[in-house]
Parts: structure tokens; C-alpha cells; sequence
């Protein structure tokens, strides 16, 4: 490590993701890709991706792909392929509707992946029909408290900064991927025209000038939050600490991720006969134990406790701080509104 | 703010690069006008170095009403990478004249006098060829590309109705209410404490404002979402209801008798809002009228009895107060009519709860594969809480869908759940575009001169009412529509001469053959469609002389501007391509892109996108905002703004008219309308130099009928980015609200009828669910009733197809962004259930062939178990070029309308603008699905297309 690079950070901010209001529409991986990744080289890049759970996700079936820590020990597990990133598609726009070919020709992919998509197995899910389930899981770069990638970096171009955020010189970046090979969330990409690894920047244009990262920002669903963990009184704290329901995916990848997720509540399922079954939850608990850990079974039960209460016309301070009553709110001290900045 | 990058010591040459991306040097208000329901979105464009780099919500809406989110961060992944449409490699910036066959994709570029020219005589010889009926203009769901076709305004050239186009109308709601507008803003349906996601997919449709369904929920409020398949928008619900396909009447039929039956319906409400206390004769099963009971007096006066003294006397015609008559729901009573014969009549109510003997639970359940215990869990909390149905236009779109949405707004009229806050259903609807609508009709510039013209409405108004002084506003401004289309004329300044398209379908795009095919109707049907069509015309329900029009002219010109109809027309493109198409002699498609359409056009206008134009989003009552559009950046190359195509076709109109020593011609209607003067009349005599002083004229006319505050201009918009309205107008569907807007609350429709007492614009002035039309009693449906979607498509076909809006794009328009196509798979799709797909040995991915009656259509299959076995989905939008063939859903819908759509004689059953008239089916068509020799169709789909079509 180099001593210039500092390993841990004064502070952390952390993002957390309601899963009961996330509906799937890719709008923060949209304002991610339009801010970030368009240039040549990043055309196949999502920083940010919402997929469908359970399902394969992208890269595809990255969730076995290792990575992390066992048992404090960095490991560096599989390199993801471009191919299971997928996508980078491209089309001949130019033969269907300029070629005088008529209907010989039909739009296609001439450019990209073949067999996958960052969000290829949308909506489809698991279960049998009627008890089909699913729901969406949005992903950035976990801006770890003890970042895998940062560890393996042979060129020490991995650093934290004192807002917590995970940020790479791409200056000393000298392609050597060893940190996507460690990040066991398997969120970091690889452009080949400037032989750099690229994630997720956290916004930082945008947070030094106190402004909400995009995905946060533009979140129509009004699921995302942001805020330091340590800020008692904001939202985020208030779900992660205080009331226990936001929790970080795949705790056991060992590398103490600072995005957090409000579980999934779900339909009840029906009987053979057709009756609902107010008894039993759709999505198998022990599927959702295996993404966020033991803990998920507390937090729901605290939901439901607090949605109940809401439900008998009492108050309850979790349900008022999942409804967001002012958006601004959700933005804690990053609520800046970036068209009144003017550029010198 | 500390840099906290700089301050590790690693702010570099790459931190900046990153900083500067970021950067801009131009920020403008934008949006898009778009009807996506609600479009209008506010948003932030930002341009460096003349490119527009991107765009973000400005997110500056107020709150309205305390304790209620407010609606920001509105606008989704659409608007949120309409940036990259601008430079997308479908965009056409040159006129295009077409250089090949139609269809081919040869191109020429041309300049825009040489298109204008060629455009002009081709409108100019169809008019003196065949009249202004040859010329077929599209209504399509852009409204920022409506000014393009100023020249049909200009000429009376019919448009054809956009809810007929894109079929967005809800027929049942309409028969019950007279009007199917009714919606609240976003807000209110926080306040819901039971939200029925029914026949809609807001997940997909709704991005922008599902948070507050999440939020009513997370408030206490619990949602319930009635769908076949375990759709998108089941996830966040606490039921998923999977419903079998298409017989949701049964199930609200059913809840209503579960509700009646329990003594849970909210009597007050049924007594004064609806018809169910009105009498109906036993013989006849006709309303008693007045015009029978006693000499003199109006057909349309209807009765009740007082339950005390069951005494009949009229129901008040003007009020829907009761006084203190405590009207009767059940009995029968012996009436004495005007030839001293004596009838018996009973209520509605008493009828109805006979008709719902039929739908117990049990019997219901066993139609609609419903638990029966659900069914009675579901109409207990419908029953005691402030209930919402949050539906969009899919009922609509089934055979029978107007039979459902009568049969769920039963249940909300027996359960007083509409009229006040966190009720109703949900509807799409416009308003405060009275300042456009009217500019032309003012004379003059200046805002003196929109005050006359409104003052003098106001006046006309008043003698529309003639000798009923009963006639409240809203009906005299939907006579005002129809009295305006029985005369061929437009409503109103920049509003088209508007008409139902079913005549030319019927008569010019091959739909005779299709509507008749006994198989594809419902059977019981006592007629042949045809001889219900001829009665029709022969009543003349529908405008004198508007289906004689569509059969003997023939058309000559297709102006489609900003729409896509070989993609959009239910019945598919052949039937165009055969029928259609070889009448034309022009077909323009004015675009920023080119679509399927504009590949089969002779010319393609290139418009300016929506970041280099003047508008302003969708003003929809959803948000009740008016959200500045402004100019980014110039459009590129030649493209220009639709305002500016239109004032330059019209100009070109002009000039070879008079060349051709035209001045003027008179219509079928015997409307004369001169060939000269007509770019002064919109631009007020040259007053109105272009869009920027178009839109500020708009804006302050606006201001001065009391739809925007006080004040307001191009300027203060430039400011505040988007302003809420103080009041509806005339223009649109802010009357059919039918409440108050207010500063601080949410907005929620029917509050001047459940409050204030007004009476309703149906026939008997009440929400109807007795239909006495005679057509209505022959099919039996004078009340809702559940009937078996009928077999359009193939009724022996193994599958039912159905659809929807999809997530991705607002129909075709976003599914060639290319940012876009990455966030699904990008290329069609459709969903199917996963044991369906294996018993036909179909792979996830693998292309199949869709197959019914009228033709197939390719797409790839995407496999789940939230699909309903025997169901498949697919969302609509797909350009038909991104199909292998080019033939995608439409293809494979028969597009037949259900006979019922062409009553008219009676009450509200009338066409008016955008309102009741026969819609096309697309819901629930029977189809096959076929897999594809994948090496085969790999190949050259055009060589082998022949040999493999069944």
C-alpha cells in the first residue's frame, strides 16, 4: 500500500435502496450511463444496473464468482468476460432504413454480445405460475469500508476518500483488472481503448459541489437515499443503524459494503385450491436470507411491525421516512440543485 | 464544499477529465411532448459547445397538500436519455423524397421548396379530384407535432380521432359516466386506502409516479393487483388476484353482489348519484319517460318513487339533490301514462339485483378463476374503504372491455367510491391549451382581443342552451363538439375538424370483410354486423353524410406527422399496404426519424426534435402543470420546427392554388373555404413571426382566461420552468373533472357532482349503468353483465395474446435509442410461461412465429413463470423493421369492433371529439404460437418469406 493512499476514510457515505419502491425502470443506470459512460471504450459499461432477482444479473451469474474475503483473507476469484457483461450492442440502421433493401433486411445487433444483456432476464423470475416472484435489485459500486479491489491493486491506484467513496487513479491504472478480479460484486469494468478499469465514480463531480449522485437524484421511484452513516438523525443512518431494516448484500463477501437494501415484501401466495395463503410469504425466505444474511428475517418482521401500525391509523416513524414525504429529504447534505451552479 | 478528491492527494489529469464532463455552459428548460400520461415532465437540458450533453429532472416541485409526498423527482429512463434520440442514426435532418419502390428505403434528399411543392398539388389535386375527405390526416399522440398540420385546419380536411388511432378511450366508462376523463392529479392516490391495480401495469406505464401507490401503502393503504399473469406491477402489491383473460366483469359483478347482498352499499350515494333508483317499464324494460307519462313533456324526464308514500314523481333533471324524497330502490309501482293505459315499472336497483343472481361467488369464481373467499375478502374492503382502481386503457382495448369497466365502476358507484379524496379510477386528460386552441379564432393579436373572443364563447354559449336551462356548462361544451362535427367544421381555432375513422376503415381500408366474420364476433349477436352498420348510417347516428363521405371518395394523400400507423393500426400493415396504399398518390411522414411508416412514404419532412423547438409538455391534469419546452440548441441541417412545416406547407398551399387560378372550394357540408389568407389567419396577420412569439402569445392568452396565474409569460416561464394552473379553460378535459382546483390540495374529479350536486352529462343526468338503448337491450347488456371474450383471431387457437404499453418506450418512439435497447434485450420480444415453452420445446431467446387467422408475425420468446399458462404478452412498441419480415403484432390482430360502438341516437351516445365512437379489439386475440427453423429463418428472411407462411 502506498502511504498516500489512505485505506480508510474521516467519513462514509452510504447509499441505501428501497426494495419496496424499486420498480425496475433503469432510470439511475440510465442517468449513469448518459452522465459517465459514453465515450468510445465505455459503450459497454453500466456502472449502475438494476436487475431482476432471482436471476443471473450481469455480469451474468456473478454472484459465483468469488471474490472478497474468506474469513479475512483477500481472494481474488474469476474475471468476467465481456461476454457475460453482455450487451455493447450495436445496429445497421443504415442498411434498413438507407439500403434500398427493403424487407430483406431487419434490424440487428452487428456489434456486441450475443447471448446477454446487463438486463437480459428482466421480469422473468422464479416460482411456478400462480406463486411465481421477483424483484428488483439495483447495484453500483459498494464503495467497500475494506474494498477488495483497493487491496489487490498492483499499482496502487485504488484509495478512499474521506467521504468513503471507492475511487480509482486512472492515471496509475495500468490495466491489470486484479481488482475485478477481487470484487466479489463483479461491478468493475474494463475499457479496452484506454486499457483502464472503470466503476462507479460516486459522483464525485457532483458531491463536491453538493449535489446527489445521479442514480439518486433521478430515481423516480423515490427509492434511493444517500447520507453519511454516522449522521444520526438522517434517513440513512436512521434506517441502517437505528431501525436495522436497510441491510448490504452478500455481507459474507467480507468487504463491508456501504450500499444498503430494504428487503422485499411480498404477495401472498396462493393454495392448490386457489385461496390466498395469508400465512406463508411468497419469495422463499431463505432466498432472501442467501442475499442479505440472517438479519433480513428481523428487518422484515420490523416492517411488517410498523406497516401494521400504519394500518391501524397509528404513527409509526419507519413508515414516514420510507414515504419520503419531501424528496429533498432523501438527499441529506447533497441536496443542491446543480442548474443554479454556474461555471466559471 | 471541500474537494475531497484534491485534498488525497490524487485530484489528476483523470479527476478532471471526469469534472469536465459534468460541465456545461447552457442549461434550458425542456420536457417532452409526449402523451405518455402524463407527459410534461420538467426537466433540466444541458448543452455544451452547441451539443446537447444531457438532461436531468429539475425536480422543483412544490408540495401541494401537507401530509402528501410531493411529485418530484418526476420524469423517467426515457426522458432521461431523450438526448441521445437527437443523435441517434434513425434521425433525418434533409428531406427525403422517396427514390425507390415504397418500402424499399432508396432515398433522394430534396429541398424544401421542391417537397412543398410536390406535397401542395398532390393535397390540391385530391381536393378538386375527390373533396378534402381524400386527404387522410392522422391524429397521432404527439402533440408537438400537431402544428405540421396546420393545412388541415385551414382546409377542413377531417382528422381521424386519436382515441380510434390509439384506441385510448374507455367505452364503459364513458356509457356510465358520460365522459371517461375523470382523473385525479398523482398525489391523491397517496390518499387511497385500497389502491385495485386493474387492468393497468403502472410498474411499466407509470414510472414517474408509482412511488405514491408505494407510498399509500407504506401510509397504511394496501394494494391489490387484479391481472392474468403475475404482472410487474403484482410485486409491490399485498394480493396478486390472477384473474383467467377477460372475464373481470364477472369478478366485479360478483363483488358487487357480495356487496348488495351484505347490505354494505352505500345507499345515500346510489339514491343520488346514480340511475339505479330511476324507474324502468316491466313491458317494454325501457325507462318510463315523460314524454309517455303526460303531453308536453320531455323524453328524457325519468322517475322514481318516494319508499314512504310510493308516490312516482320526475327526478330532478338540474340537481342530484334529493330533498326530502327517500327514492326507492326496490318495489314495484303501477304508473298511469298519458293514454290512460297503466304500466308497472321497478327501480334499476331492483333489477339489477336479479341480474346479479347469477354471480354469487361460487358461480362467479368458476368463471373467472377466482376463490370464491377472495372474492368476498376483496368486496368487504372495497366496501369500507376509500378505494381507488388504477386502470389505464387495457379494458378498453378487450371486445368486451366496455362491459368490465361498466362492472367496475358498479362497484365504486355502490360503494360511494368516487367524488372525494383517494377514490375513483383513473383516466387520461388534457387541459389549458385554450390559449392555443383559440389564437387562431381571436383575429388579432393581443390579449384584448383572447378576452372578446372569450367573452363572446361565453355568450354562444348561453344560446346553446336554448329552451333547458338545465344544461350545465360541461354539457353545453361537449353539444358545442358535437354540433361542430355535425357541420364538418373544426371545434375551434387549432383544433382539427375531428372524425371517427370507423367509415374509412370500414369502406377504404378493407375492414368490411373482417368486422363481418361471424367466428371472430361475439355470438350472441342477434345480426350481422352489417346490418347493424346499415341501421346505423340510415339513423344517421353518425353525422350526416360522414359514412356516404368515406364511400365514395377515395383517398388520394396520408399526412402522418409525428406518428407511426404501419406500426400502430390494429389489423396489421398488410391490410394497409393491400388496401390503402395503392389508393395514394402522397404519403408524407413528418419525423425527426424514420419509421416503419416513413419507409413506406414518398416523403419524409425532417422535424426538430423536442430539445430544438418550442412547446411545452403534455398538459395533463395529472400534475395540473404547464411545463415549459424551450429551445435548446437550433435543430440540425435542414430540419425545422412543426410549427414552421406547417406555416410553409400552407404558404406552398397557397401559392399553387393560386397558380392554378384556385380560390376556393366547397365541401360535402357546403362549407366554402378560400385558398388565400390563410397563413395570416394564423399567424394573426403576420403578427405571429414564429414559435417563440407564437408560444408567448399562447402563454399570456393563457394568463388572460384564467388558466395560468396573472402575469405569466414566455419570460416568467423562462424562470420558473413550470407553473400550476388556476383554472381549466374550455379546451381539453378540465370541465369533465368536474371539481375545483385548489392551491393546496390534490386534485380529485366528480367533486361538483358529489358535492355540489351537478348533474352528471349522461342521458339521465346520473352515472348510468341502465343502458335502455334498444341495441343494448337486444344484446342483453342494458345492465353490466360478464360475456366470454369472443374468438377474433381463431377461436380453435391454443393461446391468447395480449398486450400492453411497455417500459421501455412510448411506443415506437424510444425503442431504437440505443442506450435504451441495451436495458432490455434489445430486439422484440414476448413473454411466455415457462412449462407453455417447454412442452413446445421453445428456448429462452429462441425466435418463434405468432400465428392467427389473419397473419403471423416473428419475434423471439422470453420465458417466465409469471406468465399465465396459455397466455402470451406482448408489449407493444416494436418498430415492425426490427422484426425479421417486418411484420410484428398488429399483424396478427384482426382489429374487429365490437357492433355496440356504433349505437348512437340516445343521450350521450353521440360522437364528439375523442369520445364515443367504435374502437378496435387487441386484447385476448387467439393465436398459435410456431417454432422457427432457426438455420432457416436466418437466412434472408425476404427470399424465404413465401414458403413459410402458413
Amino acid at each position: 500500500m502506498s502511504n498516500a493512499m489512505p485505506m480508510t476514510s474521516k467519513r462514509q457515505l452510504a447509499w441505501v435502496f428501497d426494495l419496496n419502491k424499486c420498480i425496475g425502470c433503469q432510470t439511475c443506470s440510465v442517468a449513469c450511463k448518459v452522465l459517465w459512460t459514453q465515450d468510445e471504450g465505455t459503450e459497454p459499461m453500466w456502472w449502475m444496473t438494476v436487475n431482476t432477482q432471482p436471476g443471473r444479473g450481469t455480469p451474468r451469474d456473478w454472484e459465483t464468482m468469488g471474490g472478497g474475503y474468506q474469513n479475512g483473507t483477500p481472494s481474488l476469484g474469476k474475471l468476467p468476460t465481456p461476454e457475460e457483461f453482455g450487451g455493447g450492442w450495436d445496429y445497421n440502421y443504415d442498411e434498413v432504413l438507407r439500403g434500398g433493401k427493403g424487407r430483406e433486411v431487419h434490424l440487428q445487433k452487428i456489434a456486441g454480445s450475443k447471448s446477454w444483456g446487463m438486463n437480459w432476464d428482466e421480469d422473468e423470475g422464479a416460482g411456478e405460475f400462480p406463486n411465481a416472484y421477483f424483484f428488483y435489485l439495483p447495484r453500483l459500486c459498494n464503495h467497500c469500508t475494506q474494498p477488495g479491489c483497493l487491496e489487490a491493486c498492483p499499482n496502487d491506484a485504488l484509495f478512499k476518500t474521506d467521504d468513503g467513496l471507492v475511487l480509482r487513479n486512472e492515471d496509475l491504472c495500468k490495466g491489470a483488472q486484479r481488482c475485478a478480479q477481487a470484487c466479489p460484486y463483479k461491478k468493475i469494468y474494463f475499457n479496452r481503448m484506454r486499457n483502464v478499469s472503470q466503476q462507479c465514480i460516486g459522483c464525485f463531480p457532483r458531491i463536491e459541489q453538493g449535489v446527489a449522485p445521479a442514480c439518486v437524484r433521478q430515481c423516480p421511484g423515490r427509492a434511493a437515499w444517500i447520507g453519511f452513516l454516522d449522521e444520526a438523525g438522517g434517513p440513512v443512518s436512521q434506517m441502517v443503524n437505528r431501525w436495522k431494516v436497510a441491510l448490504p448484500l452478500h455481507p459474507e463477501f467480507g468487504t463491508h459494503p456501504n450500499v444498503y437494501y430494504v428487503p422485499p415484501l411480498s404477495p401472498a401466495p396462493l393454495n392448490e385450491d386457489g385461496a390466498i395463503n395469508e400465512s406463508a410469504p411468497r419469495i422463499p425466505p431463505s432466498y432472501l436470507e442467501s442475499l442479505f444474511g440472517p438479519a433480513v428475517h428481523g428487518a422484515l418482521d420490523t416492517i411488517k411491525v410498523e406497516l401494521d401500525k400504519k394500518r391501524r391509523g397509528a404513527e409509526s416513524e419507519l413508515m414516514d421516512i420510507l414515504i419520503m414525504y419531501r424528496w429533498r429529504e432523501a438527499l441529506g447534505h447533497l441536496d443542491r440543485d446543480p442548474a443554479e451552479i454556474v461555471w466559471s | 464544499m471541500t474537494p475531497n478528491v484534491e485534498r488525497t492527494g490524487n485530484g489528476g489529469t483523470w479527476a478532471d477529465a471526469y469534472r469536465n464532463k459534468w460541465k456545461w455552459d447552457k442549461v434550458t428548460w425542456g420536457s417532452h411532448a409526449v402523451d405518455c400520461y402524463p407527459g410534461g415532465c420538467p426537466w433540466r437540458v444541458y448543452v455544451r459547445d452547441g451539443k446537447i450533453v444531457r438532461e436531468e429532472q429539475s425536480a422543483t416541485f412544490s408540495p401541494i397538500e401537507s401530509g402528501v409526498p410531493d411529485m418530484n423527482p418526476m420524469g423517467c429512463q426515457k426522458g432521461c436519455s431523450w438526448s441521445h434520440l437527437h443523435y441517434s442514426q434513425d434521425r433525418v435532418t434533409r428531406p427525403l423524397k422517396r427514390a425507390g419502390e415504397r418500402g424499399e428505403g432508396k432515398w433522394q434528399e430534396v429541398s424544401w421548396d421542391e417537397a412543398f411543392t410536390d406535397i401542395a398539388d398532390a393535397i390540391l389535386d385530391g381536393i378538386e379530384d375527390q373533396g378534402p375527405e381524400s386527404i387522410i390526416s392522422l391524429m397521432t399522440p404527439e402533440p408537438g407535432a400537431a402544428p405540421a398540420r396546420l393545412f388541415t385546419i385551414a382546409l377542413g380536411i377531417p382528422t381521424t380521432d386519436g382515441n380510434a388511432e390509439f384506441q385510448d378511450f374507455s367505452p364503459g366508462f364513458y356509457l356510465t359516466w358520460g365522459k371517461f376523463n375523470p382523473v385525479s392529479s398523482m398525489d391523491d392516490w397517496f390518499l387511497a386506502e385500497l389502491t385495485l391495480i386493474w387492468h393497468a401495469n403502472p410498474v411499466y406505464t407509470n414510472i414517474h409516479w408509482y412511488h405514491f401507490v408505494a407510498e399509500s401503502r407504506y401510509n397504511g393503504g394496501e394494494v391489490v393487483t387484479i391481472a392474468p399473469d403475475f404482472s410487474p406491477s403484482a410485486v409491490h402489491a399485498d394480493y396478486h388476484v390472477p384473474v383467467r383473460i377477460g372475464t373481470d366483469a364477472a369478478l366485479a359483478l360478483s363483488m358487487c353482489k357480495v356487496i348488495i347482498d351484505a347490505g354494505l352499499y352505500n345507499k345515500r350515494f346510489v339514491q343520488e348519484q346514480t340511475d339505479l333508483p330511476l324507474l324502468v317499464r316491466k313491458d317494454t324494460g325501457r325507462f318510463l319517460r315523460g314524454s309517455e307519462v303526460s303531453e308536453g313533456d320531455r323524453d328524457d324526464q325519468f322517475f322514481w318513487a318516494d319508499s314512504r308514500t310510493k308516490i312516482v314523481t320526475p327526478a330532478p333533471r338540474g340537481i342530484l339533490a334529493l330533498g326530502d324524497v327517500d327514492v326507492a330502490l326496490e318495489g314495484t309501482y303501477t304508473v298511469m301514462l298519458k293514454d290512460g293505459t297503466q304500466v308497472e315499472c321497478e327501480p334499476v336497483f331492483q333489477i339489477l339485483r336479479r341480474r346479479l343472481e347469477g354471480y354469487t361467488p361460487e358461480k362467479a369464481g368458476g368463471i373467472c378463476e377466482v376463490h370464491p373467499d377472495t372474492i368476498r375478502m376483496l368486496s368487504r374492503k372495497v366496501a369500507t374503504r376509500r378505494t381507488k382502481i388504477f386502470c389505464g386503457w387495457n379494458a378498453g382495448k378487450y371486445y368486451h372491455g366496455d362491459l368490465m369497466e361498466r362492472s367496475m365502476a358498479l362497484l365504486l358507484g355502490l360503494t360511494g367510491n368516487w367524488g372525494k379524496k383517494g377514490t375513483g379510477t383513473r383516466s387520461w386528460a388534457i387541459s389549458a391549451m385554450d390559449g392555443g386552441s383559440f389564437m387562431a379564432n381571436k383575429g388579432r393579436a393581443g390579449q384584448d382581443a383572447a378576452r372578446e373572443w372569450a367573452a363572446n364563447l361565453t355568450k354562444a354559449r348561453r344560446f346553446l342552451s336554448g329552451d333547458d336551462p338545465t344544461l350545465t356548462l360541461e354539457m353545453l361544451t361537449y353539444r358545442a363538439a358535437q354540433m361542430a362535427v355535425e357541420q364538418g367544421i373544426s371545434p375551434g381555432g387549432l383544433l382539427p375538424r375531428m372524425i371517427p375513422p370507423a367509415f374509412l376503415w370500414y369502406y377504404q381500408y378493407g375492414y368490411k370483410e373482417r368486422w363481418n366474420k361471424k367466428e371472430w364476433q361475439d355470438p350472441s349477436m342477434k345480426r350481422s354486423f352489417d346490418e347493424y352498420l346499415n341501421e346505423a348510417v340510415e339513423k344517421g347516428w353518425w353525422s350526416s353524410g360522414l359514412p356516404s363521405a368515406y364511400q365514395e371518395v377515395e383517398p388520394r394523400v396520408l399526412f402522418e406527422s409525428g406518428g407511426n400507423m404501419l406500426r400502430r393500426q390494429r389489423g396489421g400493415q398488410k391490410l394497409l399496404l393491400e388496401n390503402l396504399w395503392p389508393k395514394l398518390k402522397m404519403i408524407v411522414s413528418v419525423d425527426y426519424r424514420i419509421n416503419t411508416t416513413g419507409l413506406y412514404a414518398d416523403y419524409i419532412l425532417p422535424a426538430a426534435q423536442h430539445y430544438e423547438k418550442m412547446f411545452y409538455g403534455m398538459p395533463s391534469v395529472h400534475h395540473l402543470n404547464f411545463v415549459l419546452m424551450d429551445k435548446a440548441v437550433p435543430p440540425p441541417d435542414d430540419a425545422r420546427p412543426d410549427w414552421e412545416i406547417g406555416i410553409g406547407l400552407l404558404q406552398k398551399i397557397e401559392e399553387r392554388a393560386a397558380a392554378r387560378g384556385m380560390a376556393e372550394f366547397t365541401d360535402r357540408n357546403g362549407n366554402t373555404r378560400r385558398l388565400q389568407g390563410l397563413v395570416d389567419q394564423f399567424t394573426l396577420n403576420g403578427a405571429i413571426q414564429d414559435e417563440e412569439t407564437r408560444l408567448d402569445e399562447e402563454i399570456r392568452d393563457n394568463a388572460a382566461y384564467g388558466i395560468l396565474p396573472e402575469g405569466t409569460t414566455l419570460e416568467t416561464m423562462r424562470q420558473k420552468g413550470h407553473v400550476r394552473w388556476t383554472g381549466w379553460g374550455l379546451v381539453g378535459h378540465g370541465l369533465a373533472q368536474a371539481s375545483t382546483i385548489k392551491p393546496d390540495e390534490v386534485h380529485n374529479p366528480f367533486r361538483w357532482h358529489t358535492e355540489d350536486k351537478i348533474p352528471y352529462p349522461t342521458l339521465t343526468r346520473r352515472a348510468q349503468f341502465y343502458i335502455d338503448h334498444e341495441w343494448f337491450l337486444e344484446a342483453g347488456e342494458e345492465l353490466p353483465v360478464h360475456k366470454e371474450n369472443p374468438g377474433h383471431g381463431g377461436p380453435k387457437r391454443k393461446f391468447k395474446m395480449t398486450s400492453g404499453h411497455n417500459r421501455w418506450s412510448i411506443h415506437s418512439m424510444n425503442l431504437t435509442n440505443n442506450i435504451i435497447q441495451n436495458t432490455h434485450r434489445g430486439e422484440p420480444f414476448m413473454f411466455m410461461n415457462n412449462r407453455d415453452a417447454e412442452k413446445k420445446g421453445i428456448e429462452n431467446g429462441e425466435w418463434v412465429r405468432v400465428v392467427s387467422d389473419v397473419g403471423s408475425f416473428q419475434i423471439t420468446a422470453k420465458i417466465s413463470p409469471s406468465v399465465r399458462p396459455g397466455q402470451i404478452i406482448v408489449y407493444n412498441g416494436f418498430e415492425p423493421y426490427m422484426h425479421r419480415e417486418w411484420f410484428s403484432q398488429s399483424d396478427a390482430e384482426p382489429g374487429v369492433v365490437k357492433w355496440l360502438g356504433l349505437a348512437g341516437g340516445y343521450g350521450h351516445l353521440q360522437f364528439r371529439p375523442f369520445h364515443w365512437q367504435p374502437i378496435p379489439a387487441d386484447r385476448a386475440v387467439h393465436v398459435d404460437v410456431e417454432r422457427v427453423d432457426t438455420a432457416k429463418a436466418g437466412r434472408a428472411a425476404g427470399r424465404e418469406r413465401k414458403g413459410r407462411r402458413r
